[in-house]
C-alpha cells in the first residue's frame, strides 16, 4: 500500500513541472507587452525599469528557474496590471469564494445525482429511470449559461425566490449561494447519476450477488452492503476528472451570478496580459487538479486492491 | 463460368460488407437516427437559409429591435434590429465549422501520436504513455484560452486549433489501444511473415481497421469542442460579436435576457441540441461498428 501511493506521490512531481514549463511557454509566447498599453506609451526609460523588476530581459530559461523557484516557495509574483498586488493576495481574496462554489456544487452533484442513479439501478427501465436518464442526457448537452440565465429568470426574475446575484460574505449560508451551486452541478449530477446506474446495473448482474440471493440474505443488506460497495467505486474515481469540470465551469457562472472569485479574474487577467497572474491562477488550478487526481486514484487504491497490484 | 462471373440465378447478390452491416445496425436504432435526422436538419439550416433569406443578418435598424418571435421574425429581432433567423443560421455555420474542424484536429493529431506509439510499441509506448498522463493533468479551458491568445488573431481557424490542442489526449489513447489490439491479428503477422515493410502494415492494414473507432471518436468529441467554442465565445474570448457564433450571440443576449430571453435562449437551444444529437449519434455508431459492447 506505501509503495502505492509514494509512487502515485512520485509520478505528479513531473507533472506539475511539466505544467508549469507548458504554461511558461505558451504565455511567453503570447505576442504583446503588459506595459506597452495604446493609451499611454511609457517612456523608454521606465520600460527598461520594470523590465528589468520583472526579469522581462533575462533569458528564458533564467526566467522559468526563477518561476519555478517561486512556485515551490509559494511565492507566484507581483500582479503586473494590479500594481501593489501580488498574485498570492489575489488568491487568498477570492479563492475561498471559488472553492465554496465548487464544494457547494459537488455537494449538490452527489446528493442529488448519487441517490437518482440508485434508484434507477433498482428500477430498471421504469418511468423513473427514463426520467433520470433523460435528464441527465440533457444536462450533459445544455450549455452552463444556458442553464444559470434559465434558473435566474425563473427563479429570481418571475418567482422572486432569491435574489438574482452577488455571494455572500464568509461561510455563511446565504440563499444567493443557491442557484449558482445548483447550475454549476448539473453536469457532475448528471456524470454521477448515470455511473452508479450503470455501475449498479453491472454489478448486479455478478454471480456472488446471484449467490448472496441464493443464500437467503434479504434483499436489503445484498444491495446495501454487497451491490453498494462494489458499484460506488467507479463514481469515486470520476470524481478526480469532474472537479477539473467544476473549477473550470466555474468561470461561466461566476461570470452569470457576479460573484467575486478566481474564474472572473482569470478572464479578466488573460484578457490583460497580466502574464504573472494567468501562469499563477493557471498553475494553481492544474495543481488542484492534479492532487484531486492523485487523492481519487490513492482512495481507488484503497478501495480496490487490484489496482494496487496493477500500476507499474 | 469462372467464380468471380455474377451469378445469373434469381435476384442480383448484394456483398455484405463491415460497413453495410453497421450501416443495417444503425439504422434500427431509432434514437440514432432520429439524432443524425436533426443534425442534418439543423447543419442545412444553417447553411442555406441565410442564402434564402429576405434580411441582411448584418443591418442595424434599430427601429426593428426587440421584436419577439412572430411570422416575420420566425425567431425574433436582436438589440439592433437583426432577424434573428438569419443570424443564428450564420452563427451555426461558423459553430458547427469550428466544432467539426476541432474534432477532425483531434482525430489527426490524436491518430498519428496514438498510432506511432502502439505501432512501435516498446520502450518509446511507455515513454510516450507517461507524456500523455502528464499532459491530461492540464484543464481543458484554461489550456485553450492559452493557446488562444498565442494566435495572431481569433478566428474560426485559430479556434479550432486551440480547441483540438487542448483535447486530443483521449483520441490518442483510444486509436493506441486499437491499433495494439490491431496488432495481434493474424493477418498483420501473416503481411509481416511475407515480407511487407512496415509502411505497408501500418497504412494499408491497420490505419483502415481504426475508421470505425475514428467515427466513434469523431462524434464523442464533437459535443466537448462544441461547448468549448461556446463557452470561449460566451465569455469573450473567442469569436467576438459582430461575427456571429452561438455563443457571441448568447453572449450578446445576455444583458437583456430578463426582458427579452429569446436572444440568448435560441442560440442556447441549438448548443444543446446539436450537442445531444452528437452523443446519440456517438452511441448509435458504438452499437453498430463495436457491436461486442452492448449490454
Amino acid at each position: 500500500m506505501t509503495a502505492f501511493v509514494l509512487r502515485r506521490i512520485l509520478w505528479t512531481i513531473p507533472v506539475v513541472i511539466l505544467v508549469i514549463l507548458l504554461t511558461f511557454a505558451m504565455m511567453k509566447a503570447i505576442p504583446g507587452n503588459p506595459f506597452r498599453r495604446s493609451d499611454r506609451p511609457i517612456p523608454e526609460s521606465i520600460q527598461r525599469n520594470l523590465n528589468a523588476k520583472f526579469h522581462l530581459d533575462d533569458p528564458w530559461y533564467q526566467q522559468y528557474a526563477l518561476y519555478v523557484k517561486g512556485v515551490f516557495t509559494f511565492d507566484l509574483g507581483p500582479s503586473m496590471v494590479l500594481r501593489g498586488r501580488t498574485t498570492n493576495q489575489i488568491v487568498k481574496d477570492n479563492f475561498p469564494t471559488s472553492i465554496e462554489l465548487g464544494l457547494l456544487a459537488f455537494a449538490w452533484a452527489i446528493l442529488i445525482g448519487v441517490p437518482a442513479g440508485i434508484l434507477a439501478a433498482l428500477r430498471p427501465n421504469s418511468i423513473f429511470d427514463y426520467a433520470a436518464m433523460f435528464f441527465s442526457n440533457i444536462g450533459f448537452a445544455v450549455p452552463s449559461f444556458l442553464v444559470a440565465t434559465l434558473l435566474i429568470y425563473f427563479v429570481s426574475v418571475k418567482a422572486g425566490w432569491v435574489p438574482t446575484s452577488g455571494w455572500g460574505e464568509g461561510w455563511q449560508p446565504d440563499s444567493r449561494k443557491i442557484l449558482p451551486s445548483l447550475a454549476l452541478s448539473l453536469v457532475p449530477m448528471a456524470y454521477f447519476a448515470r455511473l452508479v446506474r450503470a455501475s449498479m446495473l453491472e454489478t448486479m448482474q455478478q454471480d456472488y450477488i446471484r449467490t448472496a440471493k441464493a443464500k437467503g440474505l434479504r434483499w436489503r443488506r445484498v444491495v446495501g452492503v454487497h451491490v453498494m460497495r462494489n458499484s460506488l467505486i467507479p463514481a469515486i474515481t470520476a470524481a478526480g476528472p469532474l472537479l477539473g469540470y467544476i473549477i473550470t465551469g466555474s468561470f461561466i457562472i461566476e461570470l452569470i451570478f457576479a460573484i467575486p472569485g478566481i474564474g472572473t479574474y482569470y478572464v479578466t487577467a488573460v484578457e490583460g496580459r497580466d502574464y504573472s497572474v494567468v501562469m499563477g491562477l493557471t498553475v494553481i488550478l492544474s495543481v488542484i487538479i492534479i492532487i484531486a487526481n492523485l487523492v481519487v486514484d490513492i482512495l481507488h487504491g484503497f478501495l480496490d486492491p487490484r489496482i494496487r497490484e496493477q500500476s507499474a | 463460368m469462372g467464380a468471380d462471373e455474377p451469378s445469373t440465378a434469381g435476384a442480383p447478390i448484394r456483398q455484405a460488407s463491415l460497413w453495410r452491416d453497421a450501416w443495417w445496425r444503425y439504422v434500427r436504432n431509432k434514437g440514432a437516427v432520429a439524432a443524425g435526422v436533426i443534425f442534418i436538419l439543423i447543419v442545412l439550416y444553417a447553411v442555406f437559409a441565410p442564402i434564402f433569406s429576405p434580411y441582411d443578418p448584418n443591418k442595424v435598424d434599430f427601429a426593428l429591435a426587440y421584436i419577439s418571435p412572430n411570422l416575420e421574425h420566425p425567431f425574433g429581432t436582436d438589440q439592433f434590429g437583426r432577424d434573428l433567423f438569419t443570424r443564428t443560421a450564420l452563427g451555426g455555420r461558423v459553430s458547427i465549422l469550428i466544432g467539426i474542424g476541432a474534432a477532425l484536429f483531434i482525430l489527426v493529431i490524436g491518430t498519428a501520436y496514438g498510432a506511432l506509439s502502439g505501432f512501435v510499441g516498446g520502450k518509446l509506448d511507455d515513454a510516450m504513455m507517461r507524456f500523455l498522463d502528464a499532459l491530461y493533468g492540464l484543464p481543458y479551458l484554461p489550456f485553450a484560452i492559452i493557446a488562444l491568445q498565442i494566435a495572431p488573431s481569433v478566428n474560426a481557424f485559430t479556434m479550432m486549433l486551440a480547441l483540438s490542442i487542448a483535447s486530443w489526449f483521449t483520441a490518442a489513447r483510444i486509436v493506441r489501444g486499437q491499433i495494439i489490439s490491431l496488432k495481434q491479428n493474424d493477418y498483420v503477422r501473416a503481411a509481416h511473415a511475407v515480407g511487407a515493410r512496415w509502411q505497408r502494415i501500418l497504412f494499408r492494414h491497420l490505419l483502415p481497421n481504426t475508421l470505425g473507432i475514428l467515427i466513434i471518436v469523431m462524434f464523442l468529441e464533437l459535443p466537448g469542442v462544441i461547448l468549448g467554442e461556446a463557452f470561449l465565445s460566451f465569455i469573450g474570448l473567442g469569436i467576438n460579436p459582430p461575427d456571429a457564433s452561438w455563443g457571441s450571440m448568447a453572449q450578446e443576449g445576455r444583458d437583456a435576457y430578463r426582458v427579452y430571453p429569446w436572444i440568448i435562449i435560441i442560440p442556447s437551444v441549438f448548443i444543446a441540441t446539436l450537442v445531444l444529437c452528437a452523443n446519440f449519434i456517438a452511441d448509435g455508431a458504438r452499437d453498430a461498428l463495436d457491436p461486442r459492447t452492448r449490454e
